[in-house]
């Protein structure tokens, strides 16, 4: 009887854990493509995020969370490097450099 | 009773399978310390997909190297504090806004902890 | 595109228009600046020297590439271009129709069109020849563009680059100065310009490969690469680049390219046309 209790116990700690981190993975491939779509609005996308966005949204339908958080994170991390180098290229990225004379 | 027997084997066998695991942690961990830090470094540096150093620095016994950048020798001389090497590798636009060299630690183009292997192996030359 | 972005390109762009007091000499100023800067870095080569490329510049590899180039590799696709140029399309026209100056056009683009407010490539062209006629457009990389480009690129062979930015539509400028924040900009995850490499290390090596001036870049497209094992497109040529330092490529003949080929040409104004190249 007490084992019984137990191992439900344990079983419904890890299938409520395994709902949590499916849903968390769901919203970090959500967040990324957001941050994809922005990096694109101003021309910052980077070469690999659709990739690793693509190989997220297998790695989730496979049950593979953890894999598709990590490359979920990667692409949203890069989507918000590539907006910002974008947005600073734009302020500094104007005249030809200093180093070209006449 | 044949319940209880059904989940006493469940427990025993997820237990099993913890012990089995567990006992070759130290296995795999020592297969890692076969290369040193510095070697490890080296490795990343050489990759053309990781640190791809090559492209533009004369370093140590790479082949074909660039001639972008300064070459990575006396190192130790060039840089005491191993700090400021790292400081570099992560991000070299912070001591020259014009460098064409990549930031490796800003950008995630290697992780931290391939960073320190570089610097290991670099910080030798 | 993001409006906040548009925003501050145009407010920076029609805050030189206005305090410029002629539009002309700021392209002329660029010119200046671009070509005497690596001209004064290859000082032994004459300005028309750098439409070869790095070949004008490394000796060692000079002597492959003059071999190569007597029996040249882009040969089948200039004589398949003229039987494209020579073919009746489904209406009974031909690309003559559109090109009412025969196939030697190519220092004509790229151009600025005032009615479209774009600017006009020379496979742009192209394909709204054959829209126009109710053929099939052709794709802007890879395939028959590279033919019927050969072949016009090659009667074009001689003629003067000349790119203008007409001082009459703010807009041309404005195109200008997209292209050139285009090659200023550092991009992709290994955060390099194009000038990061094609004019402050031009003539450096990555790994063992030579890099090559921006001077003289667009002369010589389409251009035969070995790396491609045929004839390709100058925005094929964009996109490889873009791609190498992890940015996302841009799409061929989309506005990003068109910008970029408007500055990047008009900067080797002067330098006469000595397509198809081939490349290493």
């Amino acid at each position: 009887m007490k084992n019984k209790l137990l191992i439900t116990l344990l079983a419904s700690l890890v299938m409520s854990a395994n709902v949590a981190l499916a849903e968390s993975a769901k919203d970090i491939i959500a967040s990324a493509e957001t941050a994809q779509k922005k990096a694109a609005s101003v021309g910052g996308e980077w070469r690999d995020v659709g990739k690793f966005i693509k190989a997220a949204k297998t790695a989730l339908k496979n049950g593979d969370k953890k894999k598709a958080t990590k490359l979920a994170k990667k692409a949203l991390q890069q989507s918000k490097d590539g907006y910002s180098q974008a947005m600073r290229q734009a302020e500094v990225a104007l005249e030809l450099p200093a180093y070209m004379k006449k | 009773m044949k319940v209880r027997n059904h989940w006493t084997k469940l427990l025993l066998s997820l237990t099993t399978v913890t012990i089995i695991v567990a006992s070759t942690q130290p296995l795999l961990a020592e297969d890692k310390k076969e290369l040193s830090k510095a070697e490890q470094g080296r490795a990343i540096a050489f990759d053309r997909k990781k640190g791809n150093c090559l492209a533009c620095h004369v370093m140590g016994d790479g082949e074909m190297p660039g001639n972008i950048a300064p070459p990575l020798i006396v190192m130790k001389a060039r840089y005491p504090d191993k700090a400021k090497l790292r400081a570099q590798v992560w991000d070299a636009t912070v001591k020259n806004p014009n460098t064409a060299m990549p930031p490796f630690g800003r950008h995630q183009i290697l992780s931290e902890k391939e960073i320190d292997a570089v610097v290991e192996y670099v910080y030798g030359l | 595109m993001n409006k906040k972005f548009k925003t501050i390109v145009l407010a920076i762009t029609y805050s030189l228009i206005i305090t410029s007091t002629n539009l002309q000499a700021d392209v002329a100023n660029d010119i200046e600046r671009f070509q005497g800067y690596l001209m004064k870095k290859f000082p032994d080569i004459s300005k028309q020297d750098f439409a070869d490329g790095v070949y004008a510049i490394d000796k060692s590899s000079r002597e492959s590439w003059e071999e190569i180039e007597e029996f040249p590799p882009y040969e089948i696709q200039i004589d398949d271009g003229k039987v494209m140029w020579d073919s009746k399309f489904a209406n009974g026209k031909s690309y003559a129709d559109c090109f009412k100056d025969g196939p030697a056009v190519a220092a004509q683009y790229p151009r600025w069109d005032k009615e479209k407010s774009m600017v006009i490539t020379l496979p742009l062209a192209i394909n709204n020849c054959l829209k126009a006629n109710g053929e099939k457009p052709l794709k802007y990389k890879k395939g028959k563009i590279n033919d019927i480009l050969s072949y016009m690129t090659f009667e074009s062979r001689g003629q003067t680059t000349n790119v203008k930015v007409p001082s009459d539509d703010p807009k041309a400028l404005e195109a200008y100065n997209k292209g050139k924040h285009f090659w200023l900009a550092r991009r992709g995850q290994l955060n390099l310009s194009c000038a990061a490499c094609h004019a402050q290390n031009a003539g450096n090596k990555i790994r063992s490969e030579i890099l090559s001036p921006a001077l003289g870049q667009t002369t010589h497209f389409p251009a035969y690469r070995s790396k491609w094992g045929t004839v390709g497109t100058l925005h094929r040529r964009f996109s490889g680049c873009n791609k190498q330092v992890r940015a996302k490529p841009f799409k061929a003949q989309g506005e990003e390219y068109r910008n970029l080929e408007y500055f990047l040409t008009a900067m080797s104004n002067g330098i006469k046309l000595n397509g198809p190249g081939a490349r290493k």
